[in-house]
């Protein structure tokens, strides 16, 4: 799923650098090519205009010519100004052709001889005026009759020609090139756009499969949600049924185990009183066998007898036996009202309530301060914030703490006991401080398990205080740990929420 | 006890019922003791065939219930005892190992008379039915037909 869509939106950012790049390209060429084309064009236009200069030329020529004929034959002043006119105008009108050629050396070239020719022509035509000027047309009419007058004029004709025909060629090429380049430039923009259409249809085509897969992912993740849920419903309420189900079966458990076990305590019992009244008669007899037989016979209820050597020993074996078959008896009842109690405790009904701290742990030291003069200690209360949680959990949590320090103080050492209280985040800290015995790091976690000790196993107890206690922090929505060494102390630190609900751990559990 | 006192002593624990009668016993009372190891008897014994009572109208009789049985709940027997109009005003010892607080509750509003948890401990069980026995010479168990 994840490796797809991001090679799709990698396709995507691909194509959408393509599209770009494209344009960009696109937009370059057509730029360049359309100065190009411009170029082109102003090529083809300078050489038209090249044509019509040098057709201008030959004009003013003819018209220069034409006007000296005309004056030749009229000597009319008239004919004299139209000469002047033309004549003036012919030496720029070189200059400009020249100007206008100079970037082709065969025109350069052609120019160059075109105004040798007509300036020899001009100069032809100003002598002849002369002449004319001071009656002497004949004169006049020989000099443009000589020959080299008629070649001047032919040789003008055929550079004009020579020129044009240059021009033409350039016109022809340039107008090919304009027209390429044209081409060229729509071709560009033709194919550019084809592209762009191409790859903008592509990323719609994408587009759309991935909104559709987009669409089906959601889909998907709506019923997964779904599910999801009532399978976290489902899972809770086994998980509960389970819970409850072990409560009962323990509950059941440690009933059914009470009855055989006060079967064997009873007739253990029993079994006791007849081991008295078996070596009360064996002693009896012993001493019937060995003494005078005039005794009486209700001796025995006089005096104890006495047992000797075997007897002694079989009497003492038989009362060990009984002690140690006794006291693990005990010891079993024990564990099993223990579990009895914690099933009970899990069994009920937690009730949030508004408890002020102090005073209920003040109520707790209080029941303890016999324990606490015996056992040389001070129990110190701090400032404790009030918090909404279950009375007797929170009693049942402290008086076991309370009870654990003063139960495990150093010996030779006056204890100190203290217990603070603070609040962080909607939560209240406690702790619950002792100068102790304190306990090894290695058993941190350990003494939180049922039936489990740490430390020298001088004091009574079934190791069910510190798991009690945390079950019920559990259950009230808090934790708690403890930091301890040896020797040095413990702190018992427990977090509870300061509004307790009911709800948070019960339906989480 | 002056009146010939049957008692009806329903446990399904063999042990238990010997340690009973044993301690019954040793604290002076010599009254009749029928045994009944499990519920079905017991009933068929106290109610009859047609499950009226009729038959044990007018003997005085004293029953010792134990709470837990194979068959049945001893709360389902204290309830017809006490529901009966020949047996309800019999006395019932309710004698067994639950010591939790609602059956004992519960047990008192039927209208059991006594309720006596088994303790392990045998110095305190054996006290407990001693403590019973004297407890059964001093009260006056009335005719069951009243």
């Amino acid at each position: 799923m994840t490796p797809v869509s991001r090679r799709r939106s990698t396709l995507q950012i691909l194509l959408l650098s393509a599209g770009f790049f494209v344009l960009v390209a696109v937009s370059v060429a057509s730029v360049l090519l359309v100065n190009k084309a411009r170029e082109d064009n102003a090529l083809v236009v300078h050489t038209v205009e090249v044509e019509s200069q040098v057709a201008n030329l030959l004009l003013d020529v003819r018209r220069a010519e034409s006007a000296t004929r005309a004056y030749l034959l009229t000597s009319a002043p008239q004919y004299l100004s139209e000469y002047q006119s033309a004549a003036a105008g012919l030496p720029s009108a070189l200059g400009h052709l020249q100007m206008m050629t100079v970037d082709n050396p065969v025109q350069v070239a052609n120019a160059a001889k075109l105004k040798a020719a007509v300036e020899q022509r001009l100069a032809d035509f100003a002598l002849s005026i002369e002449r004319v000027k001071h009656n002497d047309t004949a004169t006049s009419i020989d000099i443009l009759r000589k020959g080299t007058s008629a070649d001047a004029l032919e040789a003008i004709a055929g550079i004009g020609r020579d020129m044009r025909t240059e021009e033409d060629r350039l016109l022809a090429m340039r107008t090919a090139t304009a027209d390429r380049t044209q081409v060229l430039a729509s071709s560009v923009t033709i194919a550019g756009s084809c592209m762009v259409l191409a790859l903008a249809a592509l990323s719609l085509v994408l587009l759309r499969q991935s909104s559709r897969a987009r669409d089906e992912a959601e889909a998907r993740l709506r019923d997964s949600n779904v599910n999801l849920e009532t399978i976290v419903d489902e899972r809770t309420a086994d998980l509960r049924e389970a819970n409850e189900e072990i409560q009962r079966f323990a509950y059941i458990v440690s009933h059914d185990l009470r009855s055989p076990l006060v079967n064997i305590m009873g007739f253990t019992s029993e079994l006791e009183e007849l081991r008295g009244d078996i070596f009360k008669r064996i002693a009896t007899l012993n001493r019937t066998a060995s003494l005078a037989p005039a005794m009486p016979e209700d001796a025995t209820d006089v005096a104890e007898p006495e047992l000797e050597g075997s007897d002694k020993q079989l009497s003492d074996d038989f009362s060990e036996s009984l002690s140690f078959i006794k006291s693990s008896i005990a010891k079993m009842d024990r564990l099993i009202s223990a579990i009895l109690n914690l099933t009970r405790e899990g069994r009920r009904e937690f009730k949030p309530e508004r408890v002020d701290l102090r005073e209920l742990i003040d109520g707790i030291v209080k029941t303890v301060a016999h324990q606490a003069v015996e056992a040389n200690a001070t129990v110190e209360v701090g400032a404790l914030p009030k918090i909404v949680s279950d009375r007797l959990a929170l009693e049942q949590i402290f008086s076991n703490l309370i009870d654990n320090a003063l139960k495990y103080l150093r010996n030779g050492v006056p204890g100190e006991i203290s217990i603070e209280g603070r609040t962080k985040l909607g939560f209240a800290i406690f702790e619950v401080t002792d100068n102790g015995r304190g306990i090894d790091p290695k058993d941190h976690q350990r003494i939180f398990d049922l039936f489990r000790r740490a430390g020298t196993q001088d004091k009574p107890g079934q190791g069910i205080g510190l798991a009690h206690v945390r079950a019920l922090v559990r259950r009230l929505g808090g934790t708690m740990s403890v930091a301890s060494e040896l020797h040095k102390g413990s702190t018992f630190t427990i977090t509870l929420p300061i509004k307790w609900s009911g709800k948070n751990r019960e339906k989480a559990s | 006890m002056s009146d010939p006192v049957t008692i009806i002593m329903i446990e399904d624990d063999e042990g238990h019922a010997r340690l009973i009668e044993r301690n019954i016993r040793r604290s002076g009372v010599n009254n009749e003791i029928i045994p009944f190891t499990n519920g079905t008897e017991a009933v068929n014994y106290l109610f009859g065939r047609d499950g009226s009572a009729v038959e044990r109208k007018g003997q005085p009789l004293l029953i010792l219930l134990d709470l837990n049985l194979p068959d049945m709940t001893g709360i389902d027997i204290l309830k017809r005892v006490k529901e009966n109009k020949y047996l309800k005003s019999t006395p019932v010892v309710v004698l067994t190992t639950t010591d939790d607080s609602h059956e004992i509750k519960r047990c008192y509003e039927l209208g059991c008379n006594v309720y006596i948890t088994k303790p392990v401990n045998y110095e305190s069980f054996a006290n407990a039915i001693r403590q019973l026995g004297l407890f059964f010479s001093v009260i006056q168990v009335p005719p069951a037909s009243i």
